[in-house]
């Protein structure tokens, strides 16, 4: 099963339409089913044999990247924290390459870079966060071999290209916080899909590359209003990259990835259709210690709101807080844990792209109201449909 | 007496004594308003005229930089792209958004092979990174919540714009320009309009891809400002790689200033680092941006503020005219006044309340006037600043609140100066003194005039003052503050010496064969009144000021002719046909100057490049041509010639330079001095082979070989094309094919240029001539003013000449000759003072603040026709004034 693959596409091609807002006629050229090309990008073909660090890096012959991570952290004293960074690479068609725009290599046209910086103190009960645009050049990057992408003064790089490589992380909120992360695998890279490639339905321009580590120990330092502390914690990253399009009848997605305490992690999206059902390309993904995943179908797990929170800014109004209804692989048994915003208001406004959303640190709960891990999710569609968007 | 008392005296003597004589002479009143409110309102538009120039300037970079806290430039020309990533480096983590921006000009098509140059508006293109632009937008929506003033008119509306737009499309087209609704509504362009602009030798169809939308809370972008996404514009003007400057904007957050404190000393630590350690940038505010063109025009708009109070000094000699005579006219009422017993000292203070009510209406309807002259004004200044300076699109001044006050206080202050001598002359006048009634007003005007001792000082004190140095001020502007005062001194000091003048001319003229009107003339000038000797010093002053301005602009416009006539004998100059102004930023490139330079018909030609450095005391221009063409082709005027030929040689010339007068003035160096310039590719350290006479610029001029300035510089655009014909071949025929060829070239012949350079340099001095005319004007109302006054005290010998038979027309001749006679003295010390005056303007004025050595030559025409104007004027108002005061009853009161 591949839904995860899907899934997931689905909800990166949603994000980097939050960049760009193009119609999806202008962003994503019809794919040309006899070829394995769509708009003169690369399509995913199974057999891929990923190597790193290359892989880790831009592959510009696909039109769509991001490399997103999020993460608890603690200092010595306080906390919790949590924060979120997203680095979005879009690319135009190869095609257009022939166009007559100046070429520049500070100033490009041919890919834009979009970054999403989110902070949220939950002792202060203050969320922050910032977007930035750049197109390719001198301020915003990603490079092919390796790990190394920047937007303004934010990066991510891998430091280390041995055989248990640290990633480096750079960013801030305007210049209320800044953090600095080191951040360590605690758990192997996980590619989903089969034969290294997901697919999210039947054309074969519909998949994706993803890869994914689901634990990383974070270490570094985080400034607030000028004021460091060293923190601890822990993140989680993806990184897909595809050249698809975003399927129709969809309004919004809700998405969460899940660490637990017992050292497992669950990857759960509902893509909501305009009829308010539940897509059925929506699914539920359990990671094991070992790294093994077991995929579950929309019909193996459900959300459940148990409140909601209007935005002031958007007028939006999103569930704040989510029971989660599954079945635990290990022992066969049902399984629920409730989400809890660790802050109400995680809304990013959409500043430059336009569409506001929701992705906020959570705590995780049992039945029984105990704490069993911490988790992100990510609310979309509530400020307007994103029918049409992209 | 108690203070209410005092209140109610005081009221009672401005109804009955000063209102009521305002009242019953209602034309006497209004002159004098008039010519209080002429004062002070040339003062207040030039004022404004200038701060309009100057905010103009202000406008532009505001549109984008209203929020950045600081940024750099190169010391010389542009900055590397490549200087983006070393700054994002050496700033590590630090939130700061670093926007570059490139500038540029261009102008819409010729319509008219015949049109002259500056005929087209030159459009400002500003062209940064658009996308960028959008990062901007969502710090100043953080800062909205704070309600500040930021915000950026040109970032929200791009941002408002592409969202609504394709953004890869705009970043693929390389046509797509923004432009402000007033050009929008001028032009009547709409969305995908094409604006057709002359962006160096090419005419660039660009096409309308946003209107950017008005701000209420943000000034208006102005329909000269354009704007396009950087590396189209960079690719437009041959400036791939370059931008000319970074700003920086600081991330919203605590400690935003000691951040860019931080900042700042960083970028200026890690400037430093070039090869040869010398600084790669330079760091400023934006402030200081905006203080740097406001220093460069200072001088030049200091000048102009001086020679607006040129009215406003004659003026006052006449408000101190009609103050005095009232005092004389009025002098039975302060007797029975003060008989009644009201004391000096309230008496002083009733008359300096009726000065100071002078002052606030003449102030009032100065500001009205000012108001209306100033959007006159700030064309012609506008005009001037892009000639010489920067562009500037200013077309409007505005009245502030702060202005008026000032223009106000100007004119209650001047007003309350020519009232206090009059003032103090009423309270201490004896009652017995009313014995006898009418008379003349021998002291008329105070004493001083009656002492020639006084006017000698003053021109010895100003022959002092002439010898002084100019004043330095920040930026390498001078002002001659000395040679100002100097002005002063002479114009004063000779108006003094016109009394004597006049009394020497009715001694001379006295015969007594002659008819009795001239008779009667001669007479009364013999033993010249204080009102005579006023009038003879208002109209000395008022000749003195403006002729020698005409001696000043005289001699420029001979010293012009002839450097034209000198400098431009080539026989064909191209340009881009964009460059309208001194502040052009079109350049050709070298794929279309080379193949015309090496076209057949050529036998020389000199492609000219140039650049702005940035030296320790202020801006100046490096020009790289050809020396050689420069000697041979141009006849330099040498003020320091070369010692030999090295500086014409390429090959020994790498470390050698001219410059011009302008710059040994501001700079005080001269030949044999060394000279560090600033370039891309470090400091060159020249030797000052020779200067030379140049009238293009006042902030100075280097000039170096063109394939040093091109190796420095690393680029080859060339500001003009300089060519010299091959025997046999018409220029006309050859402008005819060039121009085809390239439509966007402007290819001038030889006479035409110099007929187009002649007509700008005479359009830059438009506001002179408005000036002197205004000058002329004040003292001719001065002089019919002050034959009225005179004949309104003299009414009871009138009564008496036509007693004893004389007609009416007789009693207006001889009136009429009295105020040639006294224009006679006031034109004669005048022009003689006009010559001490021209000579001051020219060698210490202009020399010390534009660095200018002139030709010395009189305008005989111009002064001549001043001389008949002043005297037709003189004898037309005595007329009319002799016929009015003959008709006058003996008793009356004003």
């Amino acid at each position: 099963m591949n839904l995860p693959f899907r899934i997931t596409h689905r909800r990166l091609a949603a994000l980097v339409a939050l960049l760009l807002c193009l119609p999806p006629t202008t962003a994503f050229p019809a794919a040309d089913k006899a070829t394995s090309e769509i708009g003169g990008f690369e399509i995913p073909k199974p057999g891929r044999k990923f190597t790193f660090p290359r892989d880790h890096g831009s592959h510009p012959e696909f039109s769509i990247e991001w490399w997103y991570l999020t993460g608890h952290l603690r200092t010595q004293a306080g906390g919790p924290f949590g924060f979120q960074a997203t680095f979005f690479r879009r690319s135009t068609s190869p095609s257009h390459s022939s166009t007559n725009a100046p070429r520049s290599a500070a100033f490009g046209h041919q890919q834009l870079f979009l970054a999403h910086m989110a902070f949220v103190d939950v002792s202060a009960q203050r969320f922050y966060h910032q977007e930035r645009l750049n197109r390719e050049g001198w301020d915003a990057y990603a490079t092919t071999n390796t790990l190394d992408v920047r937007n303004g003064n934010w990066t991510l790089h891998l430091s280390d290209h041995g055989a248990t490589p640290t990633l480096l992380l750079r960013g801030s909120c305007f210049a209320e916080i800044a953090f600095e992360l080191s951040l360590h695998p605690l758990k192997p890279l996980v590619a989903f899909g089969t034969n290294g490639v997901s697919r999210k339905a039947a054309e074969p321009s519909a998949a994706s590359h993803y890869l994914t580590f689901p634990r990383l120990r974070a270490q570094g330092t985080v400034a607030i209003r000028g004021a460091q502390s060293a923190v601890t914690g822990e993140a989680w990253m993806d990184h897909e990259f595809s050249s698809s399009q975003l399927g129709e009848g969809q309004v919004g997605w809700d998405w969460a990835s899940i660490q637990l305490q017992d050292g497992r992690e669950l990857m759960a999206y509902r893509m909501r259709r305009n009829d308010g059902t539940t897509d059925p390309f929506s699914t539920l993904a359990w990671i094991q210690p070992s790294g093994e995943i077991q995929h579950l179908n929309a019909n193996q797990f459900s959300w459940e709101v148990l409140s909601r929170w209007k935005s002031p800014t958007s007028g939006a109004e999103y569930p704040s807080r989510l029971r989660l209804n599954t079945v635990d692989p290990a022992s066969g048994k049902p399984f629920s844990v409730v989400l809890q915003p660790l802050v109400l208001d995680q809304e990013l406004r959409g500043d430059i792209g336009g569409i506001a959303y929701w992705e906020g640190a959570c705590r995780v709960e049992n039945t029984s109201g105990q704490p069993i891990g911490n988790a992100y999710l990510e609310l979309t569609g509530y400020a307007g449909t994103l029918k049409g968007k992209f | 007496m108690t203070h209410g008392s005092t209140r109610t005296l005081l009221r009672l003597l401005w109804s009955r004594f000063s209102w009521r004589h305002a009242t019953q002479a209602p034309l006497a009143s209004a002159l004098l308003v008039a010519i209080l409110a002429i004062g002070v309102g040339v003062f207040l538009a030039i004022r404004l005229a200038n701060q309009a120039a100057v905010s103009s300037f202000h406008n532009f970079t505001d549109l984008l930089t209203a929020e950045s806290d600081g940024l750099i430039q190169a010391p010389a020309g542009a900055l590397p792209e490549s200087i983006l990533t070393d700054l994002r480096q050496a700033l590590g983590a630090e939130p700061v958004n670093l926007v570059a921006v490139l500038e540029s000009t261009g102008t819409n098509p010729r319509e008219s092979e015949n049109e002259v140059i500056g005929a087209r508006a030159t459009f400002q293109l500003l062209g940064v990174d658009i996308v960028a632009l959008r990062n901007l937008a969502a710090q100043r929506r953080v800062q909205t919540a704070a309600a500040t003033r930021e915000n950026l008119v040109a970032t929200n509306s791009i941002v408002s714009v592409t969202r609504r737009k394709d953004l890869w499309e705009v970043l693929r087209d390389p046509h797509a320009v923004f432009i402000s609704q007033s050009l929008a509504k001028a032009k009547g362009l709409t969305l995908d309009a094409t604006l057709p602009l002359v962006i160096n030798e090419r005419i660039v169809p660009l096409r309308v891809r946003g209107i950017l939308p008005t701000d209420p809370s943000q000034p208006e972008a102005p329909a000269e400002f354009l704007l396009m996404d950087l590396p189209a514009l960079q690719a437009w003007t041959g400036r791939s790689g370059w931008v000319d400057r970074i700003e920086f904007v600081i991330e919203e957050g605590p400690r935003r200033k000691e951040r860019w404190t931080a900042i700042r000393t960083q970028l200026e630590s890690t400037a430093k680092q070039s090869s040869d350690g010398s600084p790669r940038w330079r760091v400023s505010s934006s402030a200081d941006r905006r203080a740097g063109a406001e220093t460069m025009t200072r001088a030049f708009r200091l000048n102009l503020t001086i020679l607006s109070m040129l009215a406003l000094a004659v003026g006052l000699y006449l408000v101190f005219q009609a103050l005095d005579g009232a005092v004389v006219r009025r002098r039975e009422e302060i007797a029975i006044l003060r008989a009644l017993g009201v004391t000096p000292r309230q008496i002083q203070l009733a008359w300096l309340i009726e000065a100071t009510a002078l002052g606030l209406v003449g102030g009032l309807a100065g500001l009205a006037l000012g108001w209306v002259g100033a959007q006159g004004a700030v064309r012609l200044v506008g005009r001037t600043i892009n000639a010489l300076y920067y562009a500037t699109s200013a077309n409007a001044a505005y009245l502030s609140w702060t202005e008026a006050a000032v223009s106000l206080v100007l004119a209650v202050a001047a007003s309350i100066c020519a009232g206090i001598l009059p003032a103090r002359t009423a309270a201490l006048t004896p009652p017995a003194q009313v014995a006898t009634r009418g008379g003349s007003s021998t002291y008329a005007g105070g004493r001083w005039l009656r002492r020639p001792w006084i006017g000698i000082s003053l021109i010895l004190l100003g022959m002092v003052g002439a010898g002084l140095p100019p004043l330095r001020l920040e930026g390498g502007g001078r002002l001659s503050l000395a040679a100002y005062g100097s002005a002063l001194c002479w114009a004063f000091g000779a108006s003094i010496l016109g009394g004597p003048v006049l009394s020497w001319l009715g001694r001379q003229g006295f015969r007594r064969e002659t008819s009795v009107p001239i008779r009667l003339a001669f007479s009364q000038v013999r033993e010249p009144s204080g009102r005579h000797r006023l009038a003879a010093a208002g109209l000395v002053c008022a000749i003195a000021m403006t002729a020698g301005m005409a001696i000043l602009v005289g001699s420029f416009d001979t010293t012009m002719r002839s450097w034209i006539a000198r400098t431009f004998q080539a026989d064909l100059y191209i340009s881009s046909d964009g460059a309208q102004s001194a502040s052009t930023q079109n350049r050709i490139a070298p794929s279309t100057w080379k193949p015309i330079a090496e076209l057949p018909q050529i036998a020389r030609a000199n492609a000219v490049q140039v650049a702005e450095l940035q030296l320790p005391i202020g801006t100046t221009l490096l020009f790289g041509g050809d020396l050689e063409f420069f000697r041979t082709v141009t006849e330099p005027a040498w003020l320091e010639k070369p010692l030999n030929n090295a500086i014409f040689d390429p090959a020994q010339n790498k470390n050698l330079a001219l410059v011009s007068e302008s710059f040994c003035e501001r700079f005080q160096k001269h030949r044999g001095n060394r000279l560090d310039i600033p370039t891309p590719s470090g400091v060159k350290s020249l030797v000052i082979a020779g200067s030379f006479s140049d009238y293009g610029n006042e902030r100075g001029s280097i000039l170096v070989d063109r394939a040093h300035f091109a190796a420095w510089f690393r680029d080859e655009l060339a500001s003009s094309l300089i060519l010299q014909l091959k025997p046999g071949v018409s220029a006309t025929q050859l402008r005819a094919e060039l121009r085809q060829a390239h439509p966007g070239l402007a290819v001038y012949t030889n006479e035409h240029l110099r007929r187009e350079a002649l007509r700008i340099f005479r359009q830059t001095f438009s506001i002179t001539y408005a000036l002197e005319l205004i000058g002329i004007f004040v003292a001719v109302a001065g002089l019919g003013f002050t034959l009225a006054s005179l004949l309104w005290e003299r009414r009871g010998d009138l009564t008496t000449l036509r007693a004893l038979g004389l007609r009416r027309a007789e009693l207006a001749a001889a009136t009429a000759w009295e105020g040639v006679l006294t224009a006679t003295a006031g034109i004669v010390v005048g022009l003689l003072a006009s010559l001490a005056l021209g000579w001051l303007l020219i060698e210490r004025v202009n020399k010390q603040t534009f660095g200018w050595t002139l030709q010395t030559d009189l305008p005989w025409a111009q002064l001549a026709l001043l001389t008949l104007l002043v005297l037709v004027a003189a004898g037309a108002t005595g007329w009319i004034v002799g016929r009015w005061g003959s008709q006058l009853p003996a008793e009356t009161e004003e």
